[in-house]
């Protein structure tokens, strides 16, 4: 498991002043035609991300974090400006930069396994191997014993699971995910919630993680954005003062995270 | 029982219209004289083979043989075409009307063209049986590719495919469904354009067949006929579901 998520101790802990950019937006706004004429999608925007750094994105609807997160992914070219990871202007997806979506967008022609497996499919890792790789990332995310399982077979949150598995088995530097829990009841929610803070405690992956849930992205994020929508900015960016290994359920009912959670709550009832 | 109970309803009908002698029996055939000419389908009776000159079994698998080479045809080029009607535009701002425009034809408003060009043998028959199938391959292939939800598509983009792997991995089996659709929709097509196919130089098939008892009025081969080529049309389409449900398990649930 510690093979196929790179730990990156090396590095200075996240999100600390000096760590390096792994994801930095250049003057990027996005612009795109609708019947109404141009519409804003996301005004000039200029963001850095630090490598090990998670991250929380959150704002109204309309408020351009989906579209901020597609640029980074490569799904959307900016109308202006440049988006870097690791000093390269992005041009398009990559396997480096692993997506989570809200739907799991698994697909039924396959195996849960062989979902799991298909980005080591795509590069040409043999069948034994990405065989082993697929089943200790479903161990992973407990789900060993549905390998064989279709993924319709799987309740939302186990796909959701499942989708996370397959983002990791490429072993991404940047992992993007767009409300990955947004369709999950609250308990699911909150499981998910604790599953990805541990996979991310052990591999400490660089995150941009979208929500609505302003606990949720305090809870997760060692750096909270907000939003604010037409054109869409960046409104707040702070970063939450809990440590990583602090982050346990007990944490949600202590003051002070009530005191932080209310502090962005106002910020957004203000955009 | 409820399943055989339609059939036990129509056999008592058909008996008591034919024993009360409501029609001549030239309009509606005894029943014993449909299970008479069945069994001298497959038999050598009064020095005659079969019925005009062959075995039952030969003109259902001449008529078979004609749909499936027909259809499989159309499976071939209307997936092809269907493919580059859903990714090339400008091809099917061009092409696409004129599917429609075949689609919207009766079979046999071109089948003196066909005749024309290759012929009154099986060749201009198998024309006719493919025109009529390839237009809903092609259709369905086209709706189940521009189906494809864009996620799907940058899902896998995202996990590192270039454009040939998002075709072989998501855009094939994601558009298995509708060509399964496609599929059972040409084989109707070909069912119901057979006899039209067959209606010259036709024997053997049992759509010339069918054609062929309006000489001699001979009404209980044409019943047989109908009853043939209805049970076989019923029970090719659910071998196809089979498939279907071999293949796309999935179906209607993802």
């Amino acid at each position: 498991m510690e093979g196929a998520l790179r730990v990156e101790s090396a590095r200075s802990p996240a999100g600390s002043p000096g760590a390096p950019s792994r994801v930095t937006l250049q003057a990027v706004a996005h612009r795109y035609l609708a019947r109404q004429g141009e519409v804003a999608a996301l005004g000039r925007t200029d963001l850095q991300v630090n490598t090990g750094e998670f991250v929380t994105l959150v704002g109204p609807s309309g408020c351009g974090k989906s579209t901020l997160l597609n640029l980074i992914a490569g799904f959307l070219v900016p109308t202006e400006g440049e988006v870097l990871v690791d000093g390269e202007v992005v041009t398009g997806p990559s396997p480096d930069r692993g997506v989570v979506f809200q739907q799991a967008n698994l697909y039924p022609w396959m195996s849960v396994r062989d979902n799991v497996a298909l980005g080591p499919r795509l590069r040409g890792v043999g069948k034994a191997e990405r065989r082993t790789a697929a089943d200790e990332l479903l161990a992973l995310v407990g789900l060993e014993e549905f390998g064989n399982a279709r993924p319709y077979e799987l309740s939302g949150g186990m796909q959701q699971r499942c989708q996370i598995a397959r983002v990791l088995a490429n072993d991404p530097d940047v992992l993007l995910l767009d409300e990955p829990f947004g369709a999950l009841d609250a308990i699911t929610r909150e499981h998910l919630q604790m599953q990805l803070h541990r996979i991310w405690l052990r591999s400490r992956k660089t995150a941009v993680f979208i929500t609505h849930s302003v606990e949720e992205a305090v809870f997760l994020g060692t750096r909270v954005i907000v939003m604010g929508a037409r054109p869409g900015r960046i409104v707040f960016d702070e970063r939450p003062p809990f440590r990583p290994e602090a982050r346990t359920p007990e944490l949600r009912a202590t003051p002070a995270f009530v005191a932080w959670r209310e502090r962005v709550s106002a910020v957004l009832r203000g955009t | 029982m409820v399943r055989v109970l339609p059939l036990i309803v129509l056999l008592s009908a058909w008996w008591l219209v034919v024993r009360l002698k409501v029609w001549p029996e030239v309009f509606v055939p005894d029943p014993r004289d449909v299970w008479t000419s069945l069994l001298d389908s497959e038999r050598t009776h009064d020095g005659q083979i079969g019925l005009s000159g062959y075995y039952l079994h030969e003109h259902l698998w001449a008529s078979l043989r004609r749909i499936l080479v027909g259809v499989s045809l159309a499976i071939v080029f209307g997936t092809a075409l269907g493919l580059a009607l859903a990714t090339i535009r400008p091809l099917r701002l061009v092409v696409e009307p004129y599917v429609n425009f075949i689609r919207s034809l009766p079979p046999l408003a071109y089948f003196s063209l066909l005749i024309i060009w290759f012929g009154i043998e099986d060749q201009s028959k198998i024309w006719l049986l493919f025109l009529a199938a390839f237009p809903p391959v092609a259709l369905s292939v086209l709706s189940g590719v521009r189906g494809i939800r864009q996620e799907r598509i940058d899902a896998i983009r995202s996990l590192g495919a270039n454009r040939l792997q998002v075709v072989r991995h998501v855009v094939l089996p994601a558009t298995l469904p509708e060509l399964f659709t496609g599929v059972r929709l040409a084989i109707g097509f070909a069912w119901t354009t057979i006899v039209a196919a067959e209606t010259i130089d036709g024997i053997p098939g049992i759509g010339g067949l069918a054609w062929s008892t309006k000489k001699f009025q001979q009404t209980d081969v044409a019943v047989l006929c109908i009853i043939v080529i209805g049970l076989s049309a019923i029970a090719l389409d659910q071998l196809v579901k089979w498939l279907e449900r071999t293949v796309v398990p999935w179906r209607g649930k993802a």
